[in-house]
């Protein structure tokens, strides 16, 4: 009984260790990219590829996703508000609703999914088949060559996805609203104007870059921590996309709370 | 009497241990690289000779010891004055290590292309100079290493070390995963490049052929240590009991054909 309670301790004792550790070496590698992205020279060209990759290339995702969020968010106001004043309290619920929390947090999951397991199984690719030490080699330093540019290109890019995340949602529940539940369009336009507050619009940036940070810099961790070649590829591509999702859903709650709390 | 010149010592490994996790891979490690020499370092997988490569280039610490290349010291040496010499090195790793993203000119002049501004067309010419050497043709300059064969990944990974004409090169398995027919040919390769720029050149190998093709000294680890080092001539009469086991992996067809 004693040994077992020993080793359990023993174990739990190692996990915490190794966790607090990991902690420890994230926020150095955090730092170290810090330092990269300020010092030059800056690499334009990579930067320019990633924002391309990361921007362009996720708009019809993210477009699609918050397109179908703004159309089932105004169907389901409908349904639950339809006895009272719809018209202004769907065209209000949709636009709070997409510019607070869900453009933010749809379009940060999305990129997670799309651009964060990419960014995370290209640098451990990288890694595993010394790639990066040939970097090295070659006079070339990885985190500046290699991280800097992904960190740079997501804190552009992702704030300006959740922007044209927001407008394709918000068009969503307006086609719901017009097409399928007959509300006058001016009316719905009006309504939609007039909700519109400039503290929601900083907030969803703010959402969107403190995203953008986290994405990258965790997949750009767990990639450039990458070993034991195929598995530890599998493993740094799967950790990136758990861990930015749930970061992303938690740190929306501490963001909403700041502004709103 | 004829006075002997002595040859510069360019790499100099002094005492030099590393273990990881209490699991010792190296132990008390000694030898040189002379100027104008060609070096092989033989083992068995996992004898750490791709370890004893990283520590050389500073791409890993030893845990006591001494590294000099050229007379400075690479271990504790800044970053900063350690890439400076690094960029002397030209170094292919075991598995060739090209970079997917960029094309295989792009790939060979990458150090160049950091030191100064090369465009795409003097980017190609300078690339196509080093490849005709190599036996490539000219039309693999604009694909990617995706798309072109393992013997060619190789060969396109020793260009790019040799590009700007280093004065040390350093070869991990340069052979491993070919066909002896391509190895015979890379080998070849690798002699050319060291004569072609002058230097000297460090290959770890446990192709026993290769040695023989390009080594003017050999060196054995075993358990952790250097056990044995000669020349490739001196193996074939040594009693030493890997060194035998080495030798018996040669292809009869090497003797039938060098």
């Amino acid at each position: 009984m004693l040994d077992f309670f020993l080793n359990f301790l023993g174990t739990t004792g190692k996990k915490f260790i190794t966790f607090v550790s990991n902690i420890g070496h994230f926020f150095i590698f955090f730092a170290n990219t810090i330092y990269w992205i300020i010092r030059p020279p800056w690499y334009f060209k990579r930067i320019l590829q990633q924002i391309i990759d990361i921007g362009y290339f996720s708009l019809p995702v993210v477009g699609l996703t918050t397109f179908f969020s703004g159309m089932v968010l105004a169907l389901q106001t409908y349904n639950g508000f339809n006895e009272i004043n719809s018209e202004t309290t769907v065209a209000r619920i949709v636009l709070t609703s997409i510019i607070r929390e869900l453009g933010p947090v749809l379009t940060g999951l999305m990129v997670a999914g799309r651009i964060g397991a990419k960014m995370a199984a290209e640098i451990a690719t990288m890694k595993v088949t010394e790639q990066i030490d040939a970097l090295e080699t070659l006079g070339t330093r990885p985190m500046q060559y290699l991280i800097a540019p992904k960190i740079i290109a997501a804190l552009i890019c992702i704030p300006l996805l959740v922007l044209i995340g927001n407008t394709i949602g918000i068009l969503g529940g307006y086609v719901i609203a017009i097409y399928k539940l007959n509300f006058n369009p001016s009316m719905y336009i009006y309504a939609t104007m007039e909700y519109l507050q400039l503290i929601d619009i900083i907030q969803g940036t703010v959402k969107a870059a403190v995203f953008g940070i986290i994405i990258s810099m965790v997949s750009c961790y767990f990639g450039f921590n990458a070993t034991k070649g195929a598995e530890g590829v599998g493993f740094a591509t799967t950790s990136s996309v758990v861990i930015s999702s749930v970061m992303i859903l938690t740190s929306t709650y501490v963001i909403t709370a700041l502004f709103f709390g | 009497m004829e006075k002997k010149l002595e040859k510069k010592i360019i790499i100099k490994v002094s005492e030099v241990s590393k273990s990881f996790n209490n699991n010792v891979v190296l132990k008390d490690i000694n030898f040189q690289l002379l100027e104008g020499e060609s070096l092989a370092i033989i083992g068995e997988s996992g004898s750490g000779k791709s370890v004893l490569l990283k520590n050389i280039i500073g791409l890993l610490l030893p845990d006591k010891g001494s590294i000099q290349i050229n007379d400075n010291e690479m271990v504790h040496l800044n970053k900063k004055l350690k890439e400076k010499i690094l960029l002397d090195l030209g170094i292919t790793f075991q598995h060739g290590a090209l970079f997917d993203s960029l094309k295989v000119w792009e790939n060979i002049i990458f150090k160049i292309a950091n030191k100064e501004k090369i465009n795409t067309k003097q980017g190609k010419q300078i690339a196509l100079s080093i490849i005709e050497d190599l036996g490539l043709q000219p039309n693999i300059l604009d694909l990617y290493p995706s798309e072109i064969s393992g013997g060619m990944q190789k060969r396109v990974a020793i260009a790019r070390a040799i590009c700007g004409n280093p004065k040390i090169l350093l070869f991990d398995e340069p052979t491993s995963g070919l066909d002896p027919v391509t190895g015979s040919l890379i080998d070849k390769l690798i002699k050319k490049a060291v004569s072609r720029i002058g230097g000297s050149a460090i290959t770890i190998t446990h192709d026993m052929a290769s040695v023989c093709r390009i080594a003017d000294k050999v060196i054995l680890i075993d358990k952790q240590t250097i056990s044995w080092s000669g020349t490739p001539k001196q193996m074939f009469d040594s009693e030493n009991e890997k060194i035998q086991k080495f030798i018996k992996t040669i292809n009869s067809d090497f003797f039938l054909n060098d």
